[in-house]
Parts: C-alpha cells; structure tokens; sequence
C-alpha cells in the first residue's frame, strides 16, 4: 500500500490537573445520576480529546442518560451505536477517513475515534465488534467504562459485576445467598495478546485523574487500535452515597480489587501500588450491593482479590509511566 | 461509451460499484453473493479501485461498518445472503431510520433449516418492513443498472435510505450473460458523489441518534412514511435519466410484458420472469391471452401502477419464491400487497398463488404451463377455488 500522511495526532502529556485543558467537549446537558461515576470519566476523557474528536456511543448509560434529542452533552461530534457493535461503527468511521483524506474529501488532522462503551457493549454483546476492531488494526480508542454492570436497564449482571453482588438478575435468595456466584471477566486480558496489531491497553480509576487522562492521550497518539479498561463507580447500582464515588475510586486500588497499570509493546507497567493492600470489606462495606454477604463470602471475594495481588507483585516494577498525581498539600 | 462483456450477476454488480467509485467496502463470506467481494477484493488490491476493503466479523458488522462510513460521507457498500440478511437484522432499522444510503447488493439464498444453496427471496423480502428500498433484477445486466440506479435514487437529498439490490441467487449470480459495461462518464452524467448533509465531522460537531421521547416518536416515522411517498416520483427521474444516458428502456416499476390485452397473467420478480416470457410467449402462440407483470421494486410497492396495469386482467397468479407461513392467504408474501392493490377497483381480478422456485428449484415451462391451466379454469369458473398451489406437490 502507497504511503499517505493522514494527519494524525499526538498529544503530549498533562502535567498536572492545573495545566488540564480549561475547555469542556463534554457538557451539562444530560441527566445522569448524582455522582456518577462514567460521567465524570466521560468529562476527562472528551477535555484531554479535544475538539477533533468523534465519539462512538454504543447503547449504555453514556447513552441514555446523555443523549436527549436536540440536546446532547457532547461539543463534538457524536453517533449512537447500537450496543452490540461499537467497534464495527467505529471501524467504517476510521476507513471512511482514511478513504476521504486520500481522495483529498478531508484535509483536517486524523480525528480522534473514540468508542464510549459499557462493560456490556465491550466485554459481552459487544465483544465480537471491539476485538475484530482491534485485530483488523483500525486506529481506534476503545474504552470500556466500566461500572460492572447493565445499569441503565436497572442494574443487571454483566461479565464484569463482582463476585457476590445483588443485581437484579442476581438476587440473593436462600437458595443462591451470595447473589452473584461468578467472578469477572477481566477485559483488558480478554485484548492483550491476541491482537496483533493492539499496542496499548491500560487501566484507569475517576479518582486518579491525572493518571486517566495522560493514558488517555498516550493511547489517542498511537497510530492503531488501543483500549481503556476505565473503573467508573455507580452509586446506583453500587449501592453507595453518590458523595463516595472519587472514595469507591480510590479504596478500589488501595483494597487490590482494581489495578492500575498499562500494557505497552508487550511489557507491563503499574502505578500506584499500595504499599500494604487494605482488607477488601473496607470497600465492600460501603456498597449495599454486598450487604447481604456473610463473612465467608468476604473471604471468597479475599481469596479471589490476593491471588490478583500476587500477580501485580509479581509483574510489578512501580514505575512513573505517566506524571503522578498532585501530592496533597 | 458501452462495452459489452459476459458477465455473471456478481461480475456485474461488482463492474458497476466500480464504476461508482465506492469508497467504504465491507465483506463477509457467504455464498452466493460472495462473489462480488472477491472481484472487488481484486480491485481494491490492483489499484484499480481506491477504496478502503473492510473484512467485517460478520452481516451485523458488516451493516455497522458501513453505516459509520456513509455517517461521514463516504460511499459505502455491503452484502449478502440468505441467513447472513437476517444475522444483520438489528441494523436494518437503523440504518433507515439514519438515514444512510447504503448499499447491500443480494445475491439470495434460501434460510436454514435445512442448508441449502439454493435461490429463494425469503432473506431479503424479510426486511421489507424495514424502511428499505428493495428491488429484484431479472438478469446480470439488470443488476448491474439497478446498482446504479439504487444509489442514485437513495442518495436523492429528498430521500437518503439504505437500499438492497437483489439478484436471484446462482440463476443471475453465477450465470454469465451479456452486459452492457457503461463507460465511467455516462456514469458521473447519471450518478453525483454522494453528500452527507449532516456528516459526522470535526468541523461541524453533530450527534446522530440521541434518544427521544415517546410523543418524539410518531413524528418520524411519518417523516420517514412520508419519504417513502416522494420515492415513486425520484424513481421515476431516476429511471427517465438512466434510459436516456445508457439506453435502456425500463419501466420505473413493472416490467409489463404482453399485459394489454391479458386475460390471465403471472405476477412475479427476478430471475424466474426469464422463463416466464418465454411460457406467456408459448401461450399465446396456443391462443391464450397471457400476461406478465414483472416487478423491479419491491419496496416502494408500486400500488398504483399495478391497480392500472393489472385491473382488466381476469386471474392473476403470484409467483411468490418465499414463504409466509402463517399469513392471510397461507401463502407467499406477494400476494397480500397484489390483492391490497387491487381492493378499491369496481372490478377485481380473481387471484392466486403459487408456492414456486423454493429452495432453489428451478421453475421450468412446464410448470408455468400448469398455472395457466389453474388460472383459465379460475377465470372460466368465476372464482378461485384454492389459493395456494405448491408447485411440483400438485396433481
């Protein structure tokens, strides 16, 4: 194939939140819950975007409770997708780019292509579309918000929902005391490896802000398809005080149930590891959604998050990958 | 000017979405439309087409693919066949209520169970509720016009839908014969570049597809209802200037085949029409006053010119090439429509159908020659005393 320049673009990295981009591409306008926790990620991820940016919405709460006719929250251009096909909307958005520049129909800087996907529309129903996006090599961000669950349906299991939650196609009954029984798919291993052409996956918290947003540029300056596993607590479904969400964020990452790191040609590199982990019912006694549990399944949900631990001791060298966040005053 | 080669239906979809200049291409493997993405593999891969080749995962990617393409303005197509059209289902509404003038070029095939290659319209027709425009070719040449025609008329600015060309699965697809290949100027006379007026870009920032409120609802599909009112009168444009520039002399919608003085007549689409001239031809010759209505649009259905062309007919017998078990006259589905068509004249031709070209048969003369005898007896018999016949299960 004939070399062409398409313009695209690369970002440099954010120094600290004061020198954040002051201007919004994600505004008021939508009617999400209270603190929730995918809205605040969407706001970082559309500032540090800019303005050539177009999203991709596949069906999910960044779609429902965002997108109301003749008055959507986005300063940039925006498609609905369905929930089953992220990817492959995104895929003919980036090939219709691609063939415009060429024909010279477009002369612009390569837009940034962002698909905004719930757990759902990436790791479940949306899998097929988000993988064959990633293995055909179209220069995609894909991001899974992830608030571990169908939320805006009314909070039902999805793959990536925690051992041991009530949702509502998981309740708790005498009969299944637990709720859910199964442990979560882990997204970003469903993408590493077994995609030729995928360069860079990483993971984020909302509560680390400056950590998601650099990753988010580094991943939008790469010339092919990344993804984003970013953690996005939902008071609602989580069943917390929407003034939690930032705390959920953050003691996420200090109990070991979520991990900062990124994947980059081959090699791993993770952040902000506790220096001692905290016992998992500190996070879990916040969230209604594991009320109901009894000790032993605590210590399940224990036993299940210090073999995740081994593994990020094990692979971890704590490097500053990207600027650490502002110490507190 | 025109180049007249052999070429199969597939060949000659593939020649005339060259000649388009189609700039967003997505393919997945099903026989046999597959065809048509394996000519324009090799154009794409001989530089002879500047086009991105997308390998969709599947029909539903396939759909989303282009539909994220045609949302930015490019010219996009797809295809398929049999359980691929419905394994796209989810897009189809979509894609019309979007707005995006696709393209799905069709050779058919028959649904699963069981597996079977073979012809049948039953994929296709099933998505005639969804806001597409449909329409069958009879021959390769025809294909090959109707896929420019089909792109000029939804790309019209007044109508902008997603449309499916369709061509007789193997009968037309894989069945060489003579086609007029235009030259690319006669084409860029017929067919503008396709405009989006409302792309998804970085310059002018717009959301497609937010969420509405249910009283938002009815208004847009009248809209959409009302689009499919204008559709007659582009196609007919569209029609006058395609005969003009290439020469050709198609009727907008029916092909009405010694119609005028009919007394009975076969009403039918795609590639079984070819046998079907000849067994009205074979009539007449017996002195029977036989008819043929073929029809080249599906959807919009030509309500109108049917109740024009067709109400002095005495018996009128549908060959239906699908199924719709279950519906009003336990039957095909172009009967209902046929009927629909006909109920507000003072006089009403008997009809009846015929379950014919399942599964891939072939419909032989013979058998249009067995429906003549049922729709003379009809028309002899003042009524139609049964109305469905399965062809080859019938004494």
């Amino acid at each position: 194939m004939k070399a062409f320049d398409y313009k695209f673009q690369h970002f440099d990295p954010v120094k600290s939140l004061k020198s954040a981009p002051k201007s919004e591409m994600y505004v008021p306008g939508h009617r999400t819950c209270a603190g929730c926790g995918p809205a605040l990620n969407y706001r970082l991820v559309a500032k540090v975007a800019g303005r050539d940016t177009i999203f991709i919405g596949p069906t999910g709460c960044m779609y429902v409770a965002n997108s109301s006719y003749l008055c959507t929250p986005y300063a940039v251009s925006w498609i609905h997708a369905q929930i089953t096909n992220g990817g492959a909307v995104a895929s003919g958005i980036e090939a219709a780019y691609k063939v415009l520049a060429r024909k010279g129909k477009y002369d612009g800087p390569f837009p940034n292509i962002i698909v905004m996907a719930g757990d759902g529309g990436s790791v479940d129903i949306g899998l097929q579309a988000a993988s064959a996006m990633m293995y055909r090599g179209h220069k995609v961000l894909f991001i899974c918000y992830d608030n571990e669950s169908y939320a805006n349906t009314g909070i039902q299991t999805s793959p990536t929902t925690p051992y041991g939650a009530n949702t509502t196609f998981t309740p708790p009954g005498k009969e299944i005391p637990e709720g859910k029984t199964l442990f979560p798919k882990d997204p970003p291993q469903l993408f590493i490896g077994g995609h030729p052409l995928l360069k860079y996956v990483a993971t984020t918290s909302v509560a680390y802000p400056l950590d998601l947003m650099n990753k988010v540029r580094k991943a939008l300056s790469y010339e092919g398809p990344t993804f984003l596993h970013m953690l996005t607590p939902c008071p609602k479904g989580w069943q917390f005080s929407e003034k939690l969400t930032i705390e959920m964020g953050k003691l996420a990452i200090e109990t070991g149930m979520w991990s900062l790191y990124e994947w980059e040609n081959g090699a791993y590199k993770y952040t902000h590891i506790p220096k001692k982990y905290k016992p998992v019912g500190e996070y879990m006694k916040h969230q209604g959604r594991f009320r109901h549990l009894k000790e032993e399944h605590i210590a399940k949900m224990q036993a299940f998050v210090d073999e995740k631990i081994q593994k990020v001791k094990a692979a971890a060298k704590p490097v500053e990958a990207v600027p650490a966040e502002p110490k507190k005053n | 000017m025109a180049d007249e080669k052999m070429l199969t239906g597939c060949s000659a979809a593939a020649q005339a979405l060259k000649l388009a200049e189609v700039e967003v291409i997505c393919s997945y493997p099903i026989r046999p439309y597959t065809a048509i993405m394996m000519e324009l593999a090799k154009m794409v891969a001989n530089g002879e087409l500047d086009a991105e080749f997308v390998h969709g995962e599947g029909e539903h990617a396939q759909l989303s693919v282009v539909l994220g393409a045609s949302a930015c303005g490019a010219r996009a197509v797809t295809g398929s066949a049999g359980v691929g059209v419905t394994y796209a289902f989810e897009l189809y509404s979509p894609l019309a209520g979007g707005r995006y003038p696709v393209q799905m070029t069709i050779a058919d095939r028959t649904l699963d169970p069981p597996g079977d290659f073979g012809s049948e319209h039953t994929d296709a027709m099933s998505v005639r509720d969804q806001g597409w425009i449909i329409g069958w070719a009879s021959t390769p040449q025809e294909v090959f016009d109707n896929t420019l025609m089909g792109y000029r008329i939804g790309e019209d600015p007044r109508i902008m839908l997603p449309q499916m060309t369709c061509q007789d699965g193997y009968f037309i697809s894989h069945i060489p014969d003579k086609v007029k290949v235009a030259s690319l100027s006669q084409v860029k006379e017929f067919l503008p570049p396709y405009s989006a007026p409302h792309p998804i870009s970085t310059t002018c920032p717009v959301s497609h597809g937010p969420q509405i409120r249910p009283d938002q609802g009815a208004p847009m599909d009248a809209q959409r209802a009302e689009t499919f009112l204008e559709l007659p009168g582009v196609i007919k444009e569209a029609t006058k200037d395609f005969n003009r520039i290439f020469g050709r002399n198609y009727d907008p919608f029916l092909e009405k085949y010694r119609l005028e003085d009919a007394e009975i007549a076969f009403f039918i689409q795609g590639a079984h029409s070819n046998t079907c001239r000849m067994a009205v031809d074979a009539l007449r010759k017996q002195g029977v006053k036989a008819g043929m209505s073929r029809l080249r649009w599906v959807r919009p259905w030509p309500t109108t010119e049917i109740a024009e062309s067709l109400g002095h007919v005495k018996a009128i017998g549908t060959i239906e090439t699908s199924t719709s078990y279950g519906g009003a006259m336990r039957g095909g589905n172009l009967i209902h429509e046929l009927r629909a068509s006909l109920y507000d004249l003072d006089e009403r031709p008997l009809t009846t159908s015929f379950m014919a070209g399942l599964g891939g048969e072939t419909v032989w003369l013979e058998d249009f020659e067995f429906m003549a005898k049922v729709l003379l007896q009809t028309v002899k018999d003042k009524r139609t005393s049964k109305y469905v016949y399965w062809i080859g299960f019938e004494d």
